[in-house]
């Protein structure tokens, strides 16, 4: 197998257009001609604080100063936002509702309203793009900023943090917690260092020394198999995973993986802040070694993309609405086909239309070298949304996954047809 | 081949049987008319050999015959022709249309080549009134998928229940049962909306005769007959969707609702859903689009239940609501994730829809 590639295109032009209401887009030439002398520490990650549980407070202050909890009220509800008073219960997000009630009796419990976040959200980001149009946007709450442009406007990044977070606060109400530093990794790391309503900046020259003490299990890319692995190798700390060989890593956890997190360990993160309101599609591709000519096989590899599509949908908050499916064959003759339904992110109906799509593609049992699956059309997963006569089916079994695997990692559960078989003594 | 005709008769009886011709036919003989002139009678078959039409005409037969004309050339060279008395011929692969001084040759298609279609089969067929049945179907039709991906949901279910027919169609969002008390036959079948649709426009009239086999249902009138392939497969279980009991209900004036729903259809376009605060006194009908505005109004009314918001498709509710006879509609709910039922003055139509969820 050669890469499974995660593509999240983006159109940065029209973030340049969008950016007519910016403080930015008033000194537009200048911007362009300021190359030189931009700070050191350019990435910001804000995260608002609690962000559920501020939005029901700023409509309703008696929630103020006592536990507050956001989250499903049914039997199988999770909580989806926690207070600090809270989580200083040892209440965290995720939980079940249950769970959380024993943990914290006295705490105020609240049903999610997501049009009310949406709203704020938008609050937020309308501020945010007074400062920049170079934003990279998360989730409803979080967002990477590229500030390395408003070094004509501003001091220092001190004063590009604090400013955004007194615009925020002013236009809102809101807290925001802010971390700058000099690559996503180190910010995004960086916010959860200032939280709650607060700010941290990790200075150029410095990194490791703020990286290399925190669990592995931080870094972008390791879950909870990840972790477990690393800890068989004696490897708790991201400063054990910097100082570890990288050859034995490599082997360990295969070549990518391996190279990956020892560039992440020493710091080492050149991914740029992407902008553009967020990806326009999210694909899983893959090439393989060995032509496929096996229908049965085919269609197991089918499974898997649309399993891993799922996924990264769910994980980026995305429902898509077109998917498409693509075929190199072996004589590099690419198919592509694509098929437009209501918004999902379901591996079943993802499956169910690679299948469609596939069956019209005509490919037979032609050898093929690579299949890919993509999803356009994308909307955040708790848009609007046409509910279905047929119920929610799929959905469900999907949700009851995604949570699954977040709490025993993604190894823990999936599709039946796609665990290994048992391997036999004598094999 | 060769008749005499009155324009405006002949016009009527090619572009009605014209209607089974698809715009793109895969099969170039598909694009003609079949004409077929036996003792005193002149009669056209049009097919895209799922829907089959065929037309009938009285004519001054002057050389009886077969040919294939080509369907839309010919039906529009006919009206064309100055009002009075048309002469249609074919032979020697020409076919001829004259009538009051112009005269139009087109090439014959061939008749050998045109598919064998079955006669239409009226085995076992109730006579309907066909006014009353053109209203049901057009009351569950609206409810119809046009999505090919899912041939089932494009289809209008008959069925039986207690001894009377039953009609009932859903695209998955919504579902409209039609029950036809007059109707007292069994006929089973899925019948394609498309070729429903067509139904009036073609051999509609004060009588109907309906048929339902196997793998066709047929259509017959003093006009014509239409038959159409049946749609293979299992209809869901609509049954089970159907709520038992709505603890809320509102009733409000069904004129005023269309009107308040056309308003917010203005903001709405197809993908906004329309909210709807159901309240004491009636709903507080609103929609928002971000980056365009809104609208909201309050639609008076009586509404029993508890207060809440509930949300729909703005075109299916304009549908459901648009079909419904009487003065007044009733909208019934349990809650804003389950389906809402319309109900108006008669006991015979439900219209159920599934809300948006917010």
């Amino acid at each position: 197998m050669v890469g499974v590639e995660y593509l999240a295109m983006t159109d940065e032009e029209q973030a340049f257009e969008h950016g007519g209401k910016c403080r930015w887009q008033a000194h537009r030439g200048r911007y362009r001609e300021c190359v030189v002398g931009s700070f050191a520490e350019c990435v910001l990650h804000f995260d608002m604080d609690a962000f559920f549980v501020e939005v029901e407070r700023r409509r309703d202050p008696s929630l103020r100063g006592v536990p507050v909890i956001v989250g499903g009220i049914g039997p199988r509800g999770v909580v989806a936002s926690a207070s600090y008073e809270a989580r200083r219960r040892g209440v965290r997000s995720a939980m079940p509702t249950a769970h959380a009630r024993r943990q914290a009796p006295s705490a105020r419990f609240i049903p999610p309203d997501h049009s009310a976040y949406r709203d704020a959200s938008r609050e937020v980001f309308e501020v945010i793009e007074t400062f920049t149009p170079l934003v990279e946007q998360l989730s409803v709450d979080e967002a990477f900023l590229d500030i390395s442009g408003l070094r004509l406007h501003y001091d220092s990044v001190e004063d590009v943090g604090s400013s955004l977070r007194s615009a925020i606060k002013e236009a809102t109400g809101l807290p925001a917690s802010v971390g700058i530093a000099t690559s996503k990794l180190i910010a995004k790391l960086a916010s959860e260092e200032a939280k709650p309503d607060g700010m941290f900046i990790v200075r150029a020259g410095t990194e490791t020394a703020f990286l290399h003490p925190k669990d592995v299990g931080e870094l972008w890319h390791v879950g909870q198999a990840t972790r477990a692995r690393l800890e068989e190798l004696g490897i708790v700390t991201i400063g054990d995973l910097a100082s570890f060989p990288l050859d034995t890593l490599r082997r360990r956890l295969g070549p990518t993986m391996g190279a990956m997190l020892s560039d992440l360990a020493a710091a080492h993160d050149p991914r740029p802040v992407v902008s553009g309101g967020g990806a326009k599609s999210i694909s899983v591709e893959q090439t393989y070694e060995t032509d496929i000519d096996d229908p049965a096989v085919l269609e197991r590899e089918l499974l898997k993309h649309a399993d891993l599509l799922s996924r990264r949908l769910r994980s980026a908050g995305m429902a898509g609405t077109t998917v498409t499916l693509k075929v190199r064959l072996a004589d590099f003759d690419t198919l592509t086909r694509s098929e437009t339904g209501s918004a999902t992110s379901s591996a079943h109906d993802l499956f169910e239309a690679g299948k469609r799509l596939l069956e019209r593609s005509g490919v037979g049992d032609r050898p093929i070298r690579l299949l890919g699956v993509g999803m356009t059309g994308l909307e955040p997963i708790d848009a609007p949304k046409q509910l279905d006569i047929g119920g929610p089916g799929w959905s469900e079994v999907d949700d009851a996954v995604a949570k699954v695997r977040d709490r025993f990692g993604d190894g823990s559960v999936g599709p039946a047809r796609l665990v290994d078989p048992p391997k036999c003594q004598d094999s | 081949m060769r008749i005499r005709a009155e324009r405006d008769d002949l016009a009527d009886v090619l572009s009605r049987a014209a209607r089974a011709v698809g715009a793109r036919s895969a099969l170039p003989i598909l694009s003609g008319l079949l004409i077929e002139v036996v003792g005193k009678t002149l009669r056209v078959t049009g097919t895209d050999l799922e829907v089959t039409i065929r037309t009938e005409l009285e004519v001054e037969v002057l050389e009886e015959g077969r040919t294939v004309i080509p369907a839309r050339l010919a039906t529009e060279a006919v009206r064309k022709l100055p009002s009075g008395a048309v002469v249609l011929q074919a032979g020697e692969g020409e076919v001829e249309i004259t009538g009051g001084g112009p005269r139009f040759r087109f090439r014959e298609l061939s008749v050998a080549d045109y598919p064998k279609v079955a006669e239409p089969d009226l085995e076992g067929a109730v006579t309907v009134d066909g006014a009353a049945f053109a209203a049901a179907l057009g009351q569950v039709s609206v409810a119809a998928s046009t999505d090919d991906a899912r041939p089932i949901l494009t289809g209008v279910f008959f069925e039986s229940e207690a001894g009377a027919l039953r009609l009932v169609a859903t695209d998955s969002y919504r579902l409209a049962v039609r029950n036809v008390p007059s109707v007292t036959a069994e006929l089973a079948g899925l019948v394609p909306v498309r070729a429903l649709k067509e139904l009036g426009r073609t051999i509609g009239a004060d009588e109907l005769k309906v048929a339902m086999g196997t793998r066709e249902a047929t259509f017959a009138s003093a006009r014509g007959t239409l038959t159409t392939r049946l749609i293979e497969g299992t209809f869901p279980n609509y049954r089970q969707l159907i709520p038992d009991s709505y603890p809320n209900r509102l009733t409000v004036s069904r004129d005023s609702l269309l009107e308040s729903i056309d308003r917010a259809s203005l903001v709405a376009e197809d993908h906004i859903p329309v909210r709807m605060h159901l309240q004491d006194g009636g709903m507080e009908l609103s929609v928002t689009r971000q980056d365009v505005g809104g609208e909201t109004e309050h639609v008076e009314g009586v509404y029993v239940g508890d207060e809440m918001t509930i949300a729909f498709n703005s075109r299916y509710l304009g549908d459901g609501v648009t079909v419904l006879d009487g003065d007044e509609v009733v909208l019934e709910v349990v809650d804003p994730l389950k389906p809402g039922v319309l109900r108006g003055s008669g006991e015979d139509f439900l219209y159920l829809l599934m809300p948006v969820r917010l």
